[in-house]
């Protein structure tokens, strides 16, 4: 609608148009006095307008009869004023041209009154949003322009105009709706707490149910007369409107009251308002092609098209329906839910969604979802998604189960990531001791707010002891070198090249010496990056097998047990989290603005490819003759020769 | 159903960013669409890829994590499990009910507690150890059963191209 056009069009453009209009209304008012100004123009335009209206008003030059008001206007001073307003619009209102001139002027006041509106709430609209309005704005457009070609018989221009006004007043809403809509979306997945945002999407709801139901009194006042095929096609569109913005007050509703975004009164809350605002759609459209004046016309056929679309739309979804239905029924049969104690004790998350379990069914094998999600999973493959244990003619496994299939890891997958708080610094010294270490150096503060009040922000706040000694800044090579001698002359076994490496990471003679001696820095020339390696190649379904005790995470469960990672770090959902990194490391932060994270990702990504081209070109010019390594035997052995830990 | 996959992709950009694995990057290409990611990994080290910084995108659907993402290399492979238009074919980014193979390997299949970051870490241990097996790239596949020093030589050209390096 305007709030599209105004949007499709560079903001100037906005501008000149406005002015535009306001320059075309002045003429127009102009005009319109300078003609009122004779006290007989009533009379001229009223003998113009039987001569035809569409010659234009000349009509001040034209003889009349003697003024009727023109003793009025004489004796009453003050009053004068406003009767002269009165004329003036009347004439307007008479005169075609000054007419449309109106039209236009109401169409621009209602575009940089949406235009101010989106600024005032929803701000720059995202590009997923205008597209999804530029969409909605045609499509409406279109079928207005089918409703009032084709549908409804107009005979004159004035009817005409009224439904398009009508029109206009309803699709801005429409579109305001569905902004509304969209945007709580966006906002409510976004992990910045916007309470701001969310009060004024409230209010503009507020002020878009309030405006559907004075158009539907207003339909209700003037269209019932008419007739009532004409005020169930005013209604039905208010009707809609009501619907859409009703939909999103309830996702607030839900939201506000923390209710399981995948939890039963959420999925019939959604269900209901679906399938009320298409059921409401489908009638209106079946309406429309009953009404339709020739059954066989270029009108009636679309609509029939929109009607078997919006058929098969309401179908599909009570289809879904009793898909769900059966399904919970089937589940709540064979799959009781987890009692309170035991969804308390499982502290991770739904594996499939990531957000946190209220209330969760519990399989067989003891895995606990969401209800709604696993009814969701269930209807693509009847497995448990974490060990992926069959539940197909599920009566009979809740009861016998399969022979075990051998709960070997069944994908790649990581053990459980390390707690939040180990350090992720790939160059410094790994291993547990060391974890230990930092674990006692670090302050971890974990502030849930969301546990109390759904909005209050939850964030983490890491203190971390960086260490003094650590150089700032990564030594030269020539340093490097003399370093790497240094610790040669003590470990002859280890070439340069494996030294220096490993100094260019730790940046200390001593650390690497520890490293020497932890073991972790090997005499191979490929393998003193057996930790890096190790870290990647944890996907790999053939290490996978190997003991927990692994750098990094010491004490993770086996990969089947586990569920996914996110449960340790979705709790701060508002991801307040800082991660200062030691020696001179760029800050890793999940900032809430969606431009700093934009920025941060950005800055992350060019570091890794200067870190890895400068890694390249160090250890080209090292063995300038040497050929790639061949893949497959240092990487399966590193692991395996990792010696055990002290 | 977009929004639970929106929370969820959220979640996961979150935890790729405050808990990166080694060398990898992930993230959306725009916020604006949270469907289309792009990710950064590098090369295996002790491997022919070593080294190299290899960008491909994600494309998640809408009802993820119900299905997996598609994914695909935006530099130039040539490796036996990625297709020459750069979609990489690993057994984690097949829904399971997408052709009918054996029981063993509907194991390894999508499931919603896969993660982009599980994905991004098999493509990894892809590229250490292809599985010539499954032929997306057959030429690849041959050359690196029957002539490994080739295919090495391939690699690491495409290492120096994916940093931007001339090759020597
Ligand atoms: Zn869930
Ligand atoms: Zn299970």
């Amino acid at each position: 609608m305007p709030v599209t056009l105004v949007d499709r069009l560079p903001l100037p453009n906005l501008k000149v148009y406005t002015a535009g209009s306001v320059l075309l209304l002045s003429v127009a008012v102009y005009y319109a006095v300078s003609v009122t100004n004779d006290p007989n123009w009533r009379t001229n335009t009223t003998v113009q307008a039987l001569e035809g209206a569409a010659q234009g008003p000349t009509g001040d030059a034209a003889l009349s009869p003697p003024p009727l008001r023109a003793p009025l206007q004489l004796t009453n001073d003050t009053g004068n004023v406003t009767e002269q307003m009165v004329e003036v619009i009347s004439f307007m209102m008479q005169e075609p041209l000054c007419i449309w001139t109106l039209v236009n002027g109401a169409y621009c006041a209602l575009g940089v009154a949406g235009c101010a509106l989106r600024r005032l709430v929803f701000g720059r609209l995202r590009v997923a949003e205008a597209q999804r309005i530029k969409d909605k704005f045609w499509n409406y457009v279109f079928y207005k322009f089918i409703f009032v070609s084709g549908v409804v018989n107009v005979q004159y221009m004035d009817e005409v105009l009224l439904w398009c006004s009508w029109f206009t007043l309803l699709g801005c809403l429409h579109l305001l709706a569905q902004l509304c809509k969209d945007r709580f979306e966006y906002l409510s997945s976004s992990p910045q707490p916007a309470r701001w945002a969310h009060a004024r999407l409230l209010a503009l709801l507020a002020g878009v149910l309030g405006a559907a139901g004075t158009l539907l009194a207003a339909a209700a006042r003037w269209g019932l007369p008419v007739g009532r095929d004409t005020f169930a096609f005013m209604a039905a569109e208010c009707v809609l409107v009501g619907v859409t913005a009703l939909h999103v007050v309830a996702r607030f509703v839900l939201r506000a009251r923390d209710a399981d975004p995948a939890g039963p009164a959420a999925y019939y809350t959604h269900l209901v308002f679906d399938s009320v605002s298409l059921a409401t759609e489908l009638a209106h459209v079946a309406h429309m092609v009953v009404h339709c004046n020739a059954l066989v016309s270029m009108a009636s056929l679309v609509l029939l098209m929109q009607l078997r679309h919006l058929l098969h739309a309401l179908l599909a979804r009570l289809r879904r329906h009793r898909i769900y239905t059966a399904l919970a029924h089937h589940m709540r049969r064979n799959y009781p839910m987890a009692s309170r104690e035991e969804v308390e004790e499982n502290e991770d998350n739904c594996a499939i969604c990531w957000e946190p379990m209220k209330e969760a069914r519990k399989l067989p094998c003891s895995h606990l979802f969401h209800n709604s999600c696993l009814c969701r999973w269930v209807q693509q493959d009847a497995s448990c998604p974490t060990c992926r244990r069959a539940l197909s003619a599920a009566a009979d496994a809740a009861r016998r189960p399969r022979p075990p299939r051998p709960l070997r890891p069944l994908h790649p997958l990581r053990p459980l990531r390390p707690p939040p708080l180990a350090p992720h610094d790939p160059h410094a010294p790994h291993g547990p001791q060391l974890a230990a270490n930092v674990n006692r150096a670090n302050h971890f503060f974990h502030f849930d707010g969301s546990r109390y009040v759904s909005w209050l922000p939850s964030f983490s706040v890491e203190v971390r002891r960086v260490r003094a000694d650590a150089p700032p800044d990564p030594p030269a090579d020539s340093q490097l070198e003399a370093m790497a001698r240094q610790v040669q002359q003590v470990f002859p076994q280890f070439s340069l090249d494996a030294l220096s490496e490993d100094l260019a990471h730790t940046r200390s003679p001593d650390r690497t010496v520890d490293n020497i001696l932890a073991g972790r820095l090997l005499p191979h020339p490929h393998q003193h990056h057996q930790q890096h390696q190790h870290h990647q190649r944890h996907g790999d379904v053939s290490h996978a097998e190997e003991p927990p005790a692994t750098v990094t995470a010491p004490e993770s469960p086996g990969p089947a047990e586990h569920a996914p990672g996110p449960a340790e770090h979705a709790p701060d959902r508002f991801g307040v989290l800082e991660r200062p990194r030691d020696s001179g490391e760029w800050q890793v932060r999940f900032s809430v603005s969606a431009a700093e994270r934009q920025r941060t990702l950005q800055r992350r990504k060019d570091q890794l490819l200067a870190a890895a081209r400068r890694r390249y070109l160090l250890r080209d010019r090292r063995q300038p003759a040497a050929p790639p390594a061949p893949a497959a035997p240092p990487a399966t052995a590193a692991p395996a020769a990792q010696p055990p830990f002290k | 159903m977009a929004g639970s996959a929106l929370r969820r992709l959220m979640a996961e950009y979150k935890q790729l960013t405050l808990n990166p694995p080694e060398g990898i990057i992930a993230g959306p290409i725009n916020e604006e669409n949270f469907f289309e990611w792009e990710a950064l990994i590098t090369g295996p080290e002790g491997t022919c890829f070593e080294g190299g910084i290899f960008p491909a995108k994600l494309i998640f659907p809408p009802d993820y994590p119900l299905s997996p993402p598609k994914m695909q290399f935006i530099c130039e492979m040539f490796h036996p499990n990625i297709y020459a238009d750069g979609r990489v074919c690993i057994s984690i980014l097949h829904a399971p009910g997408d052709d009918p193979m054996g029981y063993e390997s509907s194991a390894e299949r999508w499931s919603p507690v896969q993660s982009v970051e599980k994905i991004l870490l098999s493509v990894v241990s892809m590229l250490a150890e292809p599985n010539d097996e499954s032929g997306a790239n057959v030429d690849a596949a041959k050359m690196w059963r029957e002539d490994r020093k080739q295919f090495n030589k391939i690699a690491e050209k495409l290492v120096r191209k994916t940093l931007g390096l001339p090759s020597p």
